[in-house]
């Protein structure tokens, strides 16, 4: 009745396919829950890590860190959503959400960040392609100018003189 | 000139009307060609080599998943054509290129349709369906790039060229497509199981690639292409647009 069954269960026969290829059947890449990747690992299309990555990480697509997966490396990719750990460097070209159960330890640099409330962010965020008039910037050079006006007025009454 | 090679189990009687059928539909397109009939110890490398010296164009392999991997297995190296008609049960491969199983295979072949398509090269010879690796203690280096292992020591290792793998864990259907200059690998650990099993496949990790070595300390079984052998190295690597295959309109890529 109970069957103990030393062997682990045969991979099931390939069955017929018979739905049209949609994206969802799109062959990507998948890091399983308790498989470890250590290296450089990059990917054409969508990485999603459900295990262990030491090394670097580069995908122009999206990465998806599951919730207990740890990735030890830096990170560039397309887009990335990040519900995992992370301790490294995440670049994205586009958009990176963090969820609530999403650490990043590490320098972010993203076009489009979205954070959910619990999560974790320990470094540098940098949001590129955005131009901000530096403040600080611009109140330096003022003052450099009333500085100079300073400076130069003595000399030109000297001249005059 | 067409040669058709007919696999050992279509002596069966069950099959003689549709071999007839096919027969005289074959011959109303005038493809009909020479019909050598594979024995259980006939070397289809040593056939082939000896009608493509005789003039042959067109290799037509008739028979399911089973004669179309072991007969290519052995022959992709000729510069030959090669076509497929799909007869009885077992034919995955043949709905991947778009061919329909039975008396309708004969207009797909008669259209003439052909692709370039990618095999897989496994220690000095192809396959073209499926390399499989039961749970082995194996270590794998993808690429020379990056190495994957467990954490529950035993892995599975399936290898898709054209045959694709079918995984139910979450109903989740993944086709492998020959066009991608990929190979797909699925790799599944072993995991202690619930109450009634001892052990359990894990969710498959999928890690496409264009070469990729497995390596063990113990000898581990390797199945390509209904051939098995024990090895504790093996390199698996890409050949890109190896074999010119007729293909259907309906093709899954």
């Amino acid at each position: 009745m109970f069957k103990n069954t030393s062997e682990p269960q045969r991979p099931q026969a390939p069955q017929p396919v018979n739905t049209p290829r949609t994206h969802h059947d799109e062959i990507e890449t998948v890091v399983g829950p308790s498989v470890v990747v250590e290296g450089d690992f990059s990917s054409e299309g969508n990485i999603l890590v459900k295990g262990t990555v030491s090394g670097n990480v580069q995908t122009g697509k999206l990465l998806t860190v599951e919730e207990g997966a740890k990735i030890l490396a830096n990170i560039k990719a397309g887009d990335a959503l990040v519900s995992g750990e992370i301790k490294g460097n995440v670049r994205a070209e586009d958009k990176l959400h963090v969820t609530e159960s999403g650490r990043i330890l590490g320098d972010i640099y993203c076009r489009v960040l979205e954070v959910e409330s619990g999560a974790i962010i320990h470094g540098k965020v940098t949001m590129t392609d955005i131009e901000i008039e530096d403040i600080r910037a611009d109140r330096k050079r003022t003052t450099s100018r009333t500085r100079s006006k300073v400076e130069i007025l003595p000399e030109e009454t000297e001249e005059a003189l | 000139m067409y040669v058709y090679l007919y696999d050992n189990f279509l002596k069966h009687k069950r099959y003689e009307t549709i071999l007839k059928a096919i027969e005289t539909r074959l011959t109303d397109y005038g493809i009909a060609g020479k019909i050598v009939r594979l024995q259980q110890y006939s070397s289809a490398d040593l056939l082939l080599q000896d009608e493509v010296r005789k003039g042959a164009k067109t290799v037509v392999i008739v028979g399911n998943d089973t004669t179309f991997g072991h007969i290519l297995s052995y022959v992709a190296s000729h510069t030959v054509t090669f076509a497929f008609i799909p007869i009885g049960t077992d034919n995955t491969i043949a709905e991947v290129l778009g061919i329909p199983v039975g008396i309708e295979a004969c207009d797909i072949l008669a259209r003439r349709r052909r692709l370039r398509l990618d095999v897989g090269w496994v220690n000095n010879r192809y396959f073209v369906s499926q390399l499989h690796i039961p749970p082995s203690p194996i270590a794998i280096q993808y690429d020379e790039r990056f190495n994957v292992s467990s954490t529950s020591g035993k892995m599975e290792l399936v290898v898709c060229n054209l045959q694709p793998f079918f995984w139910t864990g979450k109903g989740r259907r993944y086709v492998a497509h020959p066009q991608d200059n990929k190979l797909e690998a699925f790799l599944r650990p072993v995991v202690p199981g619930g109450w009634f099993k001892k052990e359990d496949f894990e969710e498959p990790s999928i890690f496409p690639f264009e070469e990729m070595v497995v390596t063990s300390k113990k000898p581990f079984v390797v199945e390509a292409d209904g051939k098995t052998t024990k090895e504790v190295k093996v390199t698996i690597r890409l050949a890109k647009s190896r074999i010119d295959m007729v293909v259907g309109k309906e093709r899954k890529f």
